[in-house]
């Protein structure tokens, strides 16, 4: 149905896409897989004529397509779902769906729209309110409602950019199975993900891509993981994480009783607490957006929580400075790494001494030591193995993997009492989430007690020596690993208590 | 097992990247090259394109551009009075520019320059008139200082307007120009005013309070050396210490700066007053070395100016140095253009703000490429 044949894009040098070929066939769901930067995007961008191929052509249903713009593709039949969706939170589903869509006709007719959404809802198994206002709407619905948006638009071709990364489990097995009764239905699906289960589970061909070339195409039945992973990353990365068995030490950090309200009066955090001891991981499973964010950024001391308490080391630190708690042993890796954890614009040196520039030996008095600079760079550089033009190269200039490693050699690097850890995988490719995880695991070996908040099911199943969940604001209590399992953290993440 | 795996990390690296990362680095190196040589093409051709606007108003109003641009030639550079008149110039802007520039770099938006330099030469001024040594080693130094203290102290009034009551800095900088020139009005009526005088200015200073000049038989004074070690200084702590670094940080991103532990309230009001402090300087030379004496609105323009000059720079302290020079050379161009040529000299402010639309411009096209 869909064919797409030596696609060809550079941005300035960078070739983001060379050469590509891509066929999709009626009635198929075909996986498109890559690490981040790899080209997947760029891809889908000249599909869609948001981005026009330096060279390449794109054969739709027998049409040629060429320099065509996204309000032509979407009259060809394709549809694009994106990771930000285009809607009008005060609107109802209905009105959503007929804002700009010229076939709804002049004079609006909302019932008749409502009873459309409510047939495709049951074909589809989409499950979605007409009458909802989308402000009022979880993450998961609001996807629905776009995919319903290009159905309804008569979209044959839905292309879903990295549909699941924002759903608990629960949420992504409903869109999956969606995906599915597309598919029965006779229409076609891109699927883009970096989340190999997800792609061999669903799709029917899988398309890998590397620094802008297609580097493996399979059917799904019959590739494994570790294949997959290959093609992905280039090497080897699925080698079982080496886990030693360690008995916690004493308590370190105790948090208790946090409560926090945002400014627009919703609670981000109720009543949370919870203790950590030391060599041991704490894992917070958790859809984002639970109150995450405010829980670390109570304890890290970017926010000061509206009640409650917040102790290192049996020292009460809730109304430390950052830099004091700093110095008391507390590391913090943030989720947002372009402009929080890191200064796209600033030095990889400056970048390593981003929280620690005012002290020895990376200063004296007020004045910076460059050479000290220069030495925290270079140790930094050859132990995390950094990939960068140099110490002053910027901090733009690197991948997002390496820029992480900068944040990991200066956080994990100056051996923690504890460590925050905010979804510190998050956008990394395979062997970059591998090196995270294993820098996490030999802090705790080493005695480092870890908070690691992730919306990765697998991650937190891993790592964790104990278990929580966050759901809307609220912790669960901590369970040992051996004592919970896939489905149960699954059924919480979506704000299901365990029975 | 982590330096294991870390140590084998380092060897695929270094494997498959050494050469690569040797070829990157040069290739880096030389774009960071480019980078200062574009900022300067830029700059050129903002320059060049306000120039070509302007000549063709200048052709508008029945002159010759090319005569005209000869007078202006002549008038900035023609001789070592004119020179030494377009460095005196100069002086105000280069210091008002820098302390904005060090604002900018930490978004803090400051635009009170103009009123800043007017109480640094209300200070000055009283100094000045009050202190009754015969030395300029204890007067002049006196007055700088007081003139530091006065702008600093009126920067230091706004910025805690801003961070105590949440009134944005460029209100509260932008009005309190005003007060500073009614200030000045204000003493020159009153307790510093010139008995006698039809004008409001007040009494001509005694010798010593005079600055130095540089070359004897010339204006020039020594304010440009202040300036020059302004600048230098303004540099060196943008780049080489903790507070600079902490400015840098807070001007590339605020949640950076949160992440990092810099305090934006502290680090706001110390620029704040620094650049206060600044600009109060270039007050006090103004009336120690040009008027010596203070005279109504001997301010007005600066602060837009200043502004002007920390754009043109691409709020780099250096930059400050090339670009003040040029905006006074420019204007005294342009006076020079008027008498001779009987151009309007009101159209420098047309090359100005046109140069500045250019250059603001290029600041656009290179924006995402800064370096901090």
């Amino acid at each position: 149905m869909l064919e797409m044949r030596g696609i060809h894009k550079r941005y300035g040098p960078v070739h983001a896409n060379r050469n590509i070929d891509l066929t999709v066939p009626l009635g198929k769901i075909v996986g498109l897989l890559g690490e981040n930067g790899s080209g997947k995007s760029t891809l889908m961008k000249v599909l869609f004529g948001i981005v026009r191929a330096d060279a390449g052509s794109i054969t739709y249903k027998g049409r040629v397509l060429a320099g065509h713009s996204p309000r032509e593709s979407i009259a060809a039949g394709i549809g694009m779902i994106h990771q930000h969706f285009m809607l009008v939170e005060a609107m109802t589903v209905t009105e959503n769906i007929m804002l700009g869509w010229t076939r709804a006709g002049r004079w609006l007719r909302p019932r008749e729209i409502a009873e459309l959404i409510d047939g495709a809802s049951c074909t589809y198994g989409l499950d979605v309110d007409p009458h909802a206002t989308v402000g009022r709407l979880p993450y998961g619905q609001r996807q629905r409602v776009e995919i319903m948006k290009a159905i309804l638009r008569g979209a044959d071709l839905l292309v879903l950019d990295e549909p699941t990364s924002n759903l608990s489990p629960p949420e992504a097995g409903r869109l999956l199975e969606a995906m599915r009764r597309l598919r029965e239905q006779g229409r076609s699906v891109i699927f883009i993900s970096h989340k190999l289960g997800e792609v061999l589970d669903i799709c029917d061909d899988i398309v890998v891509l590397r620094d802008g070339e297609v580097t493996g195409r399979c059917s799904a039945a019959g590739a494994t993981r570790a294949e997959l992973a290959h093609m992905m990353v280039g090497r080897d990365v699925t080698t079982p994480i080496h886990r030693v068995s360690r008995d916690p030490g004493p308590e370190i950090l105790a948090v208790t009783g946090l409560l926090h309200t945002d400014e627009s009066g919703v609670e981000r955090l109720r009543e949370v607490s919870f203790s950590l001891q030391t060599g041991e991981i704490l894992a917070v499973a958790g859809v984002d957006g639970n109150g995450q964010a405010d829980l670390v950024d109570a304890i890290a001391g970017l926010q000061r929580p509206d009640q409650g308490r917040v102790s290192l080391a049996g020292r009460d630190i809730t109304r430390w400075s950052v830099q004091a708690r700093l110095a008391a042993g507390l590391s913090y890796i943030p989720v947002d790494r372009s402009g929080t954890s890191i200064v796209p614009g600033m030095t990889v040196e400056d970048n390593l001494a981003l929280r620690e520039f005012n002290r020895v030996p990376l200063s004296r008095w007020c004045r910076l030591d460059r050479a000290g600079f220069r030495a925290l760079a270079a140790s930094g550089i050859a132990r995390f193995g950094i990939r960068a033009g140099g110490p002053d190269a910027p901090a733009r200039t690197l991948s997002g993997g390496n820029q992480q490693k900068i944040v990991v050699a200066r956080e994990v690097g100056r051996n923690p009492r504890v460590l925050l850890a905010f979804q510190p995988t998050w956008g990394l490719d395979p062997g970059a989430t591998r090196f995270v995880i294993d820098q996490v695991l030999a802090l705790r070996q080493a005695g480092g007690a870890i908070l690691y908040i992730s919306a990765e099911l697998d991650e937190v199943l891993t790592l964790g020596d104990r278990i929580a969940v966050m759901y809307n604001g609220r912790l669960s209590e901590p369970v040992r690993r051996e004592e919970t399992d896939r489905t149960t953290v699954g059924l919480m993440m979506g704000g299901f208590a365990p029975t | 097992m982590s330096e294991d795996r870390s140590a084998r990390v380092n060897e695929v690296d270094a494997a498959d990247g050494g050469a690569m990362a040797t070829a990157t680095r040069h290739a880096l190196e030389a774009l960071a090259a480019a980078d200062w040589l574009r900022a300067v093409v830029l700059a050129s051709v903002a320059v060049a394109l306000a120039l070509g606007v302007t000549a063709v108003l200048i052709a508008i109003s029945g002159k010759n551009p090319l005569v005209a641009y000869a007078a202006m030639v002549r008038g900035a550079v023609g001789s070592i009075d004119r020179i030494a008149f377009a460095l005196n110039k100069s002086t105000p802007y280069i210091l008002g520019g820098v302390g904005v520039a060090l604002c900018f770099r930490a978004r803090v938006i400051n635009i009170g320059a103009e009123g800043q330099i007017a109480v640094g030469g209300i200070a000055a001024t009283w100094v000045a008139l009050n202190i009754a040594a015969s030395s300029g080693a204890i007067v002049i130094p006196a007055a700088i200082v007081a003139a530091a203290l006065g702008g600093a102290g009126w920067a230091a009034f706004a910025a805690t307007i801003r961070l105590t009551r949440g009134v944005h800095e460029v209100l509260c900088t932008l009005l309190l120009n005003f007060v500073g020139l009614l200030l000045v009005s204000e003493a020159l009526h009153g307790p510093m005013g010139e008995p006698g005088a039809g004008f409001p200015q007040s009494p001509l200073f005694k010798r010593p309070a005079w600055l130095p000049h540089l070359l004897a038989g010339t204006d020039l004074h020594i304010g440009i050396l202040i300036a020059v070690f302004a600048i230098v200084a303004c540099h060196l702590l943008l780049w080489r210490t903790t507070f600079g670094f902490r400015l840098r940080v807070l001007g590339a991103s605020p949640a950076a700066a949160a992440y990092a532990g810099v305090s934006f309230p502290r680090c706001a009001f110390a620029v704040m007053a620094l650049a206060g402090g600044l600009a109060g300087i270039a007050g006090g030379i103004e009336v120690l070395g040009v008027h010596y004496r203070l005279i109504e609105g001997f301010s007005l323009g600066f602060g837009f100016n200043a502004v002007a000059v920390a754009l043109l720079a691409s709020i780099n302290p250096i930059a400050v140095l090339p670009a003040g020079l040029f905006l006074g050379f420019l204007e005294a161009g342009a006076l020079a253009m008027q008498r001779e040529v009987g151009v309007p000299s009101s159209l420098v402010f047309v090359i100005q703000g046109l140069t500045m639309v250019f250059v603001l411009c290029a600041i656009g096209i290179g924006i995402r490429q800064q370096r901090v």
